[in-house]
């Protein structure tokens, strides 16, 4: 029983061992935490608890898309809503006259031979308005609701001012609209062309497929006037809901 | 004199679990009963140290041998539909327990005879 015939032979293979078990050890960790190694009612158990869970983000998910798609239609109505009130400042803007305008229409072109008092442009403006013109213009001057048509006298001259500008000759008339409805509302029997021609004045029209009518010159201030909003009354009908304001 | 062989199995230990290599979990099984073979192999190389009749190739052909063969032999029964696993395990199970009935033996008859000896002495 020396050591030196067995110490090394020993202590190699007791270092193999300890390889070989620490190895197995952990492979058996591994292999008992598989699942198919799993008792039945731990996997039961398991399984429960999943689905439970399963179930729980299935509910949430439901619920986050219905946020998404509230979120989404309330987006789509702003959006709306935007697009809306963005047409309705186009169409302001249109009646203030605050923006430049194009599109076809009607050309009247007055010389300077021609007998027309200021009356008659309020005549063909008015008529134009009538006929359906979306936009007009006097020699480049935009003809909105405080446009005022009128004359200046000097001692030698009278002549026709638009907002108490003096219109030069040729007086060139322009309106936005149908042109051919345009044209009958000023050339209908009995109309203003008729009532001028009897002073022996015959304005020039032509029908245009595009011009451009400018902006009105300055913008108008609202010093005194405001909304007027009628008061609330006070008994209210008791069918109404409280909420409404 | 036993200091070298355990130094060799904490070594071993430690290797083992320092390496990260990882056996597949098909061959886990093999794996076991290849441990249990080796296993075998060592105590029954103990009880040679014991008996006097130690021989380091009969060890170490019969270590490696017997964990191959144990593997290799479950491996066949599992591809031949005989649970040989079953076999070697109760081979090398009842190899291990008589190997450690008689290093057992063996160290307790070792003991009373020093004890023996030592009461002779002393008289």
């Amino acid at each position: 029983m020396t050591r030196q015939r067995w110490a090394v032979p020993m202590t190699v293979v007791f270092m193999l061992i300890g390889i070989l078990l620490s190895l197995q050890f952990q492979a058996q960790n591994r292999f008992a935490s598989d699942l198919t190694m799993q008792r039945t009612e731990n996997l039961i158990a398991m399984v429960r608890d999943l689905s439970e869970k399963r179930q729980k983000l299935a509910m949430e998910l439901i619920d986050l898309n219905n946020k998404l798609r509230t979120q989404t239609e309330s987006d789509r109505d702003e959006k709306k809503l935007f697009d809306s009130l963005k047409e309705e400042l186009t169409k302001m803007r249109i009646v203030n006259g605050t923006i430049e305008l194009k599109g076809p229409g009607l050309q009247i072109l007055i010389d300077r031979h021609l007998p027309v008092l200021y009356i008659d442009i309020i005549h063909i403006v008015n008529e134009l308005w009538a006929a359906g013109a979306e936009a007009i213009s006097v020699n480049d001057c935009r003809i909105t609701g405080s446009t005022a048509i009128f004359y200046t006298e000097d001692s030698h001259s009278m002549s026709i001012t638009v907002d108490n500008v003096k219109l030069e000759y040729p007086i060139i008339i322009r309106a936005i609209g149908e042109p051919n409805n345009l044209e009958k509302g000023l050339t209908i029997p009995g109309g203003i062309m008729d009532n001028l021609a009897l002073f022996n004045a015959y304005p020039v029209i032509t029908k245009v497929d595009e011009q451009k009518i400018p902006a009105v010159r300055g913008r108008q201030q609202f010093y005194f006037a405001s909304e007027y909003k009628p008061p609330e009354k006070p008994a209210a009908s008791p069918a109404q809901p409280a909420t409404k304001p | 004199m036993w200091i070298l062989p355990v130094m060799g199995l904490i070594i071993g230990v430690l290797i083992g679990s320092a390496l990260t290599f990882q056996v597949p979990v098909a061959y886990v099984k093999y794996m076991s009963i290849a441990v249990l073979a080796s296993l075998d192999s060592v105590l029954g190389g103990i009880r040679a140290i014991m008996e006097d009749l130690f021989d380091s190739t009969v060890l170490l052909t019969g270590f490696f041998a017997n964990a191959l063969l144990a593997a290799l032999l479950a491996y066949l029964g599992d591809r031949l539909g005989v649970d040989l696993y079953y076999a070697a395990v109760f081979a090398f199970g009842v190899r291990l327990f008589q190997n450690l009935a008689s290093i057992r033996h063996k160290l307790l008859l070792n003991y009373r005879h020093k004890k023996q000896r030592n009461r002779g002495e002393q008289q």
